[in-house]
């Protein structure tokens, strides 16, 4: 599968802002799509899609706070860098308490957006590496027996093999055989390892 | 110390009596800070400690409750500090009091690891309530 481009949608709803912002990308090298509303963007965006999102925070319709709720419970974790020209501290804190990377203040330089442009890019790579990370562990848990994965959860607790078999009512020597094939199945090199991939994917606390 | 309050009742209201959580407070802060600081030493223990080493230690302790950065340590470089005391008690509620207009620092404070950040002057109602929530 190609990889898509690392793309960077621009919404707002004033056109000289977005074409302005769209123009400054270019030159940056950075593929840019500009909307100019979150309807537009939710009609057009794919979550495959890497890149980040320039976001204006007043917007007719649906606010950029709403837009990011919206982003938020639909799991899409693509970076937001909020612009405003009228932000105050309830407005920045209540997004950055909600995920935002960034809020920018208008106006701002140049250089300015699009050094934040480059870490969210960055961000996103990093989500979606670790993304696929949990995601290939998951599908190894899923390959697992219900007795494997008993054995799993009871070897990664940290119990010796002997309470593991005591636990399940079996023998010592069908929980190593179990083991074994959790580390081939899980591919794991050592319980460490194994401990690590769990913790990748358990709920937060 | 400045402020120390030891009276023992702790946030918790009718509940019974509850383990004192105290409110530490990093920096000196603004003289309509301080008022709405001590007001809150009639419910739970407020301390001030005289520097940013002690803040930290006290941090540490199991009776944090909250950290109030206020607002004098504004000129300090406080996002390194903050991100400190994140690194030391990664669930304590950290709360940054800023001037109204530095929305900047507001961000940044928020991506070091303040919980909320609470405008100069703060409302005796609205750091009482976000103070009650976090130590609940």
């Amino acid at each position: 599968m190609k990889d898509l481009p690392q793309t960077v949608f621009v919404v707002d709803d004033d056109d000289a802002v977005r074409d302005s912002l769209r123009m400054l990308l270019k030159s940056a090298g950075v593929h840019a799509e500009a909307c100019a509303s979150a309807q537009d963007f939710f009609s057009i965006y794919d979550a495959s899609q890497p890149g980040c999102l320039v976001l204006d925070v007043r917007m007719p319709g649906m606010s950029g706070l709403e837009m990011q709720h919206e982003l938020n419970l639909r799991g899409l974790t693509m970076p937001v860098i909020f612009i405003t020209g009228h932000g105050d501290i309830p407005m920045a804190v209540e997004a950055m308490q909600h995920g935002a990377f960034d809020f920018l203040q208008k106006p701002f330089r140049d250089q300015e957006l699009l050094d934040r442009v480059q870490r969210a890019l960055v961000r996103d790579m990093e989500n979606r590496a670790r993304l696929r990370h949990t995601d290939r562990i998951r599908e190894r848990l899923a390959s697992l027996s219900p007795r494997e994965r008993e054995v799993l959860d009871l070897v990664t607790q940290g119990k010796a093999n002997k309470m593991v078999a005591g636990d399940l009512g079996v023998s010592q020597r069908t929980v190593e055989i179990h083991r074994a094939h959790v580390m081939q199945k899980m591919e794991a090199g050592s319980l460490a390892e194994l401990v690590r991939m769990m913790m990748a994917v358990a709920p937060p606390p | 110390m400045v402020g120390t309050n030891d009276n023992g009742s702790g946030l918790n209201g009718d509940r019974g009596p509850a383990r004192v959580r105290t409110i530490i407070v990093a920096g000196q802060s603004s003289e309509r800070t301080r008022e709405v600081l001590r007001a809150l030493s009639g419910f739970t223990n407020v301390i001030w400690p005289t520097s940013l080493e002690s803040v930290l230690a006290q941090t540490s302790s199991k009776d944090a409750g909250c950290l109030v950065i206020a607002d004098d340590l504004r000129e300090e470089p406080i996002d390194e500090f903050l991100q400190e005391a994140r690194e030391l008690q990664r669930s304590l509620p950290i709360f940054v009091i800023t001037d109204p207009d530095d929305v900047a620092e507001a961000v940044s404070a928020m991506r070091h690891g303040a919980t909320a950040v609470i405008e100069i002057p703060p409302s005796y109602a609205a750091l009482c309530e976000e103070v009650s929530r976090a130590m609940q």
